[in-house]
């Protein structure tokens, strides 16, 4: 799926500018440290983690995407990294939950 | 050298904290990964140090196998990584980024011994893996990531970056740890 498709059909609000890439997987976790050890290249981060060491993390094993849900907004300092790392950063009002079935139902693991 | 082209997983992955310490006396600084329920945070005396706790943030600890040939490398003995964000013109890790362009990412493999006074810092054989682990799924084009060992940092106050762990979340466990029964000594 399209990272843009992706972003129309759960409601998403676009943080930076991002190439609009196809992306598969998701993992959700707020632990930056297991970031490392449970998230797919090119894949989805779900997150309520907004430190710049999520991005350090994210980057790390070549994340496509992050979703930070629950509205939370990252600081100009995040949205550079994530920018200089080529990560497409967006924002749910969705809790972590609800926008993880969403994904369930279009179908992405 | 070995024939295997590796192709590394992630195995023998562990959660706990890296917890940092410093000597009041000489002021060394040392850190250490425990798999404990919460972090220690006892003082101690050790030979001529006497430790006492800076800090803890939670971590994980990993090893990397190869899954064509079975080999194993342990990485016992890195604490964290770090993504350099160091500019200082007479800092080795600094050099390297800046030799790599905006496509290199250099991250900075962590070992315990944060002044190498024990002359000791992650092992050669586990900063090659370490590479090829994080590489082996890069498209060639799109971005390289580098892992140097701590010691090539200009200092351990001095080199900037951003550590890949969990600080703040073991503020929770401050009561607690204060109430836990003493041990002797945090290092394993």
């Amino acid at each position: 799926m399209k990272i843009s498709e992706l972003a129309a059909k759960t409601g998403l609000t676009s943080v930076n500018a991002f190439t609009d890439k196809e992306v598969d997987g998701v993992y959700i976790s707020d632990m930056v440290s297991d970031i490392i050890t449970g998230a797919k290249p090119n894949g989805i981060l779900v997150t309520l983690q907004t430190h710049k060491s999520l991005i350090a993390a994210a980057n790390l094993v070549d994340v496509a995407v992050i979703v930070i849900v629950k509205g939370k907004a990252p600081a100009e300092d995040v949205v550079a990294l994530a920018n200089k790392a080529g990560i497409a950063l967006f924002v749910s009002s969705d809790d972590a939950w609800t926008y993880a079935r969403k994904l369930s139902d279009l179908g992405l693991k | 050298m070995s024939p295997c082209a590796h192709r590394w997983v992630m195995t023998n992955v562990r959660h706990g904290y890296l917890v940092v310490e410093g000597c009041f006396q000489c002021g060394a600084r040392s850190s250490y990964f425990s798999a404990e329920a919460v972090a220690p945070v006892e003082e101690y005396q050790e030979g001529k140090h006497f430790w006492i706790h800076l800090g803890s943030s939670q971590a994980v600890k990993f090893d990397l196998t190869c899954r064509e040939c079975g080999k194993t490398v342990s990485l016992d003995d890195m604490t964290a990584l770090m993504l350099s964000t160091c500019t200082n013109p007479s800092c080795a890790v600094a050099d390297l980024a800046r030799q790599g362009g905006p496509s290199t990412w250099v991250y900075v493999a962590l070992c315990g011994d944060s002044s190498h006074a024990t002359g000791r810092c992650v092992s050669p054989e586990g900063i090659r893996a370490l590479n090829e682990y994080f590489n082996q799924n890069l498209k060639p084009s799109s971005k390289s990531i580098v892992v140097v060992p701590c010691e090539l940092c200009c200092g351990i106050d001095k080199c900037q970056g951003i550590i890949i762990a969990d600080t703040g979340l073991t503020d929770f466990y401050a009561g607690e740890a204060a109430k836990a029964p003493h041990r002797p000594g945090g290092k394993k």
